[in-house]
């Protein structure tokens, strides 16, 4: 299953291990794009809250695909065992288990920095925090985080900015980037354009679609720039321009209807700008 | 649903305090401050600029003055109507205060309730 973690160990495969039954994952084939290649920093509790629009398919987040996550949080408790050591881990907003798994390939020479035996500085310890990089995966129905890197934390600053850093891309993906409109409509409210996101369009759309999702954002300014005829735009031409699979596009142009910047559709297969 | 226990500061202790019933799924807190008295069962802690907090120790506490902790505990009734304090369920030894910004856990603490969704379940 974990086919990454057979790669490093190489051994007699005969070769088999670089067919493609082993590097690309269910999910893997389609999904390798960028999106998929992110390290987003979230809270317990977002792991926890993580959604999966069908089993194997990648998490969301925010809407968003995540992969691998980075989060901070107090060890509650420390299991070590033959293949691998599961951490609990505590952060305050949940708890969530992390399984490493012990490589003996590559202890001696990559590991140097972490949990080595003896090596009493860098140990991650009971109660004490720890900081983990790693993917969200499930066992059995049970979530958990396969790490690639747990390390102690020991600066108090570093654990506040990781939770105002979670927060900061939370609000990126819920709300848009920062600039366009006030986020969580705080005092500067709507007045608050700045210039920068490009990608946005200019001020104007950017506060027509304050509050919207970045997907009904995306259609929205893909619509307006790309020349079409009467019909609109085609369905899977807009997905294929999103880079999101169709279920994604159905849910950001039900998005883009409720805020009533929804157009004219032809069949249910095409969108229009009008 | 696992334990939350969200970031608070002293002017939050009455929203947490279990009277409030109903509205929060949690009493259990999280507060930081520097340890500003030690009195046998009990302690207190300075958070910043915002005030002190009573806490209500275990026997194995072993806190030192001084030093920056952060507590996890229950907001609970003083004895004697002294107000409202902390019973502690656990804490970590921060060292020197002066070793971190008390302002960065005060904007932690304003994005733990404002956008409560992340952090935890309530109300």
């Amino acid at each position: 299953m974990d086919g990454g973690y057979n790669s490093y160990g190489g051994g007699g495969g005969g070769g088999g291990g670089f067919m493609s039954g082993e590097t690309s994952s269910p999910s893997g084939g389609r999904s390798e794009n960028r999106d998929n290649k992110t390290l987003r920093p979230v809270t317990v509790k977002q792991i926890a809250d993580a959604t999966q629009p069908y089993p194997e398919a990648p998490f969301l987040i925010d809407n968003a695909e995540v992969n691998h996550v980075l989060f901070v949080g107090q060890v509650r408790n420390i299991s070590s065992q033959s293949t691998n050591i599961t951490y609990k881990i505590d952060d305050g907003t949940g708890e969530i288990e992390v399984k490493k798994w012990v490589d003996s390939a590559t202890r001696d020479s990559m590991d140097t920095d972490e949990k080595g035996p003896g090596d009493g500085k860098s140990e991650v310890v009971l109660n004490g925090y720890a900081r983990v990089f790693g993917a969200i995966k499930t066992f059995s129905n049970k979530r958990y985080v396969g790490a690639h890197s747990v390390r102690p934390l020991s600066n108090l600053d570093e654990l506040h900015a990781h939770l105002l850093e979670s927060t900061a891309v939370h609000l990126f993906f819920t709300q848009g980037p920062p600039g366009g409109a006030g986020a969580g409509g705080n005092a500067a409210g709507g007045d608050a354009v700045m210039g920068g996101a490009d990608d946005y369009g200019g001020a104007g759309p950017n506060k027509a679609l304050m509050g919207v999702s970045p997907l009904a954002r995306k259609i929205y300014n893909l619509l307006k720039s790309e020349t079409q005829d009467d019909a609109g735009m085609e369905m899977q031409h807009i997905a294929s321009q999103t880079l999101f699979a169709d279920y994604g596009c159905g849910a950001g142009w039900r998005g883009a209807s409720e805020r009533g910047y929804h157009f004219h559709d032809h069949e249910r297969t095409h969108m229009g700008y009008s | 649903m696992s334990l939350q226990t969200p970031r608070i500061l002293p002017s939050h202790l009455n929203a947490f305090h279990p009277s409030s019933a109903g509205r929060r799924s949690t009493h259990t807190i999280r507060i930081l401050g520097t340890v500003s008295s030690l009195r046998g069962d009990t302690a207190t802690i300075t958070c910043g600029n915002n005030g002190d907090v009573t806490l209500i120790l275990k026997p194995d506490s072993h806190l030192q003055m001084g030093k920056m902790i952060e507590v996890v505990g229950k907001v609970a009734d003083l004895e004697g109507g002294q107000g409202l304090g902390v019973r502690v369920l656990g804490t970590t030894d921060w060292g020197n205060p002066a070793d971190s910004d008390y302002r960065t856990y005060e904007q932690v603490v304003e994005a733990t309730h404002r956008f409560k969704s992340i952090f935890y379940d309530g109300e």
